[in-house]
C-alpha cells in the first residue's frame, strides 16, 4: 500500500526532508501503520547494504594483471580478448613483430656496445611473412641473438647501476620471460589463436625494449 | 561513551592508520616500478574493488573490470599525491573505470528513467525458499540506474550530490532512484 508520503520515506530516513514536510510525515506515521512498516523495512535495507561483505573474485586475477603490466598493454580487457572468433591471420604479425624487434634491438645493441653517440635507429622495413615463417628457426635465432647481445652489454655494465634498478629490471625480465613461456605453450597447443600470438609478439618486443633501455642506462652511467 | 566502545574506536583508528602507512610504503615502491609491491597492493584491495565492480555492473564483467582498474592504477600511480588515503584514491579511480565501461556498453541516461518491468522483477517477493534469491541477487536484478545509485549511496556512502555529479543526473533523480531500489530490495531481506 502506498500513499502520498510513501515516496518520501527514504528522504525522511536520510534526513533529507525539509523541516515542514518532516513534521507532516511524522504526524502521518503516528496514524499510518503501513507507512510505519515500510519505514522499518527501509531502515533494514539500509543497514543490510552497509554490512554487505566484500568478496574476492573466484579466480586470482593477479597473473593476468601482471601479464598486462609486463607487456605494457593498456587496452581494457574486454576489448583486448577476442570473444569467440579466432583469426588465423595474425601469425604473420607475430613473425613480422619478432623480426622487427630483433632488427631494432640488434641495431641498438650494436650502438650501445660500440659506445657510439646516440644516433637515430636505422629504418626497419616490415615485410609480410607467410604463416609458415612465424616461428621459423631463423626468426627464433634472430630474436635470441638480439637478446644475447643486449644481455652481454647489460651484464658488462650492470655494476654501474644501483641495486634497486638491477632488482627491478631482473624482476620484470623474469615476469616477461614467464609470459613468453606461457604464450609459447599456449601457441603450441593452439597455433591459430590470435590472442596468444599477438601477446607473444608483444612480450618478445617488451623484453627487447626493456633490455635495450637497461643496457643504454648502464652504458651511460659510466 | 562506553569504555569498550572507546577502545574499539581507538583500535579501529590505529588499524586504519597502520593500513594507510603500509599503503604509502607499498605505493612508493610500486610507483618506482616494483611490481611485487603492486601485487601486495592488489591483494590488499582486490576484494573491495571486485565487490564494487560486481555490484555496479553485471557479474560476468566484474573480473574484467577489476583487472582494468588495477592496470589503470599502475599507470596512474605517479599521479597519486597522498592527499587522500590510497584506498579512497583507488576506489574513486575504480568508479571512473566502471562508469567508463558502462558508457562503452552504450548504457544511456534514459536507463535511469522508469523501468517498471525490471523494478517489478526485483520487487517480486520470493515464492518459496528454494526459489528465493538473496539480497545481492535482488540487487543485481535492479535496473542499472537504480542499482548504481543504491550501491553508491547505501553501500559506498556517497552523497546524492556526489552521485548526481558522477552519473550526470539531477539530485532529485538520484533520490528517487534510491527510493525505488530500496522499495524493491526490502522484499529480499533475509529473515
Amino acid at each position: 500500500m502506498t500513499d502520498r508520503w510513501t515516496p518520501r520515506l527514504s528522504e525522511y530516513l536520510d534526513g533529507d526532508l525539509p523541516l515542514a514536510e518532516r513534521d507532516g510525515l511524522e504526524a502521518h506515521l503516528r496514524t499510518c501503520t503501513a507507512c510505519a512498516d515500510v519505514l522499518v523495512e527501509l531502515e533494514a535495507v539500509v543497514r543490510r547494504a552497509g554490512s554487505l561483505p566484500d568478496t574476492e573474485p573466484t579466480l586470482d586475477l593477479w597473473p593476468a594483471i601482471a601479464h598486462r603490466l609486463a607487456s605494457g598493454d593498456e587496452t581494457p580487457v574486454a576489448r583486448w580478448q577476442p570473444r569467440a572468433r579466432r583469426i588465423t591471420a595474425t601469425l604473420p604479425q607475430l613473425a613480422a613483430a619478432a623480426i622487427v624487434v630483433s632488427l631494432i634491438s640488434g641495431a641498438t645493441a650494436w650502438l650501445i656496445s660500440s659506445r657510439a653517440a646516440p644516433a637515430p635507429a636505422p629504418a626497419v622495413v616490415v615485410a609480410e611473412a607467410p604463416v609458415r615463417d612465424a616461428l621459423t628457426p631463423a626468426a627464433e635465432a634472430s630474436y635470441r641473438a638480439a637478446v644475447e647481445d643486449l644481455r652481454r652489454v647489460l651484464d658488462a655494465d650492470r655494476a654501474k647501476l644501483d641495486t634497486v634498478t638491477v632488482r627491478i629490471v631482473e624482476h620484470n625480465l623474469a615476469l616477461i620471460d614467464r609470459a613468453i613461456d606461457d604464450a609459447r605453450r599456449a601457441l603450441a597447443a593452439d597455433p591459430s589463436n590470435a590472442y596468444v600470438s599477438a601477446h607473444l609478439a608483444q612480450a618478445m618486443k617488451r623484453k627487447l625494449d626493456l633490455l635495450r633501455r637497461a643496457a643504454t642506462l648502464a652504458a651511460r652511467a659510466s | 561513551m562506553n569504555p569498550r566502545d572507546a577502545g574499539a574506536e581507538t583500535l579501529t583508528r590505529d588499524q586504519d592508520t597502520a593500513r594507510a602507512e603500509a599503503d604509502a610504503v607499498e605505493v612508493a615502491l610500486a610507483a618506482s616500478g616494483d611490481s611485487r609491491a603492486f601485487e601486495r597492493i592488489y591483494r590488499a584491495h582486490v576484494a573491495r574493488i571486485h565487490s564494487l565492480a560486481r555490484r555496479m555492473l553485471d557479474a560476468d564483467l566484474a573480473e574484467e573490470v577489476t583487472q582494468d582498474v588495477f592496470v589503470r592504477a599502475w599507470q596512474k600511480l605517479d599521479t597519486y599525491r597522498g592527499e587522500a588515503a590510497f584506498g579512497t584514491w583507488l576506489h574513486r579511480l575504480a568508479i571512473n573505470v566502471i562508469l567508463a565501461r558502462r558508457a562503452s556498453l552504450a548504457t544511456r541516461r534514459s536507463r535511469f528513467l522508469a523501468d517498471d518491468a525490471a523494478i517489478a522483477r526485483a520487487r517480486s517477493r520470493p515464492r518459496a525458499p528454494e526459489t528465493a534469491i538473496d539480497f545481492e541477487g535482488a540487487l543485481a536484478r535492479l535496473p542499472a540506474g537504480a542499482r548504481q545509485v543504491f550501491v553508491l549511496h547505501d553501500v559506498e556512502g556517497y552523497r546524492h550530490e556526489e552521485i548526481a555529479n558522477m552519473l550526470g543526473l539531477a539530485t532529485g533523480t538520484s533520490k528517487s532512484q534510491l527510493h525505488r531500489a530500496r522499495m524493491a530490495l526490502r522484499r529480499h531481506l533475509e529473515r
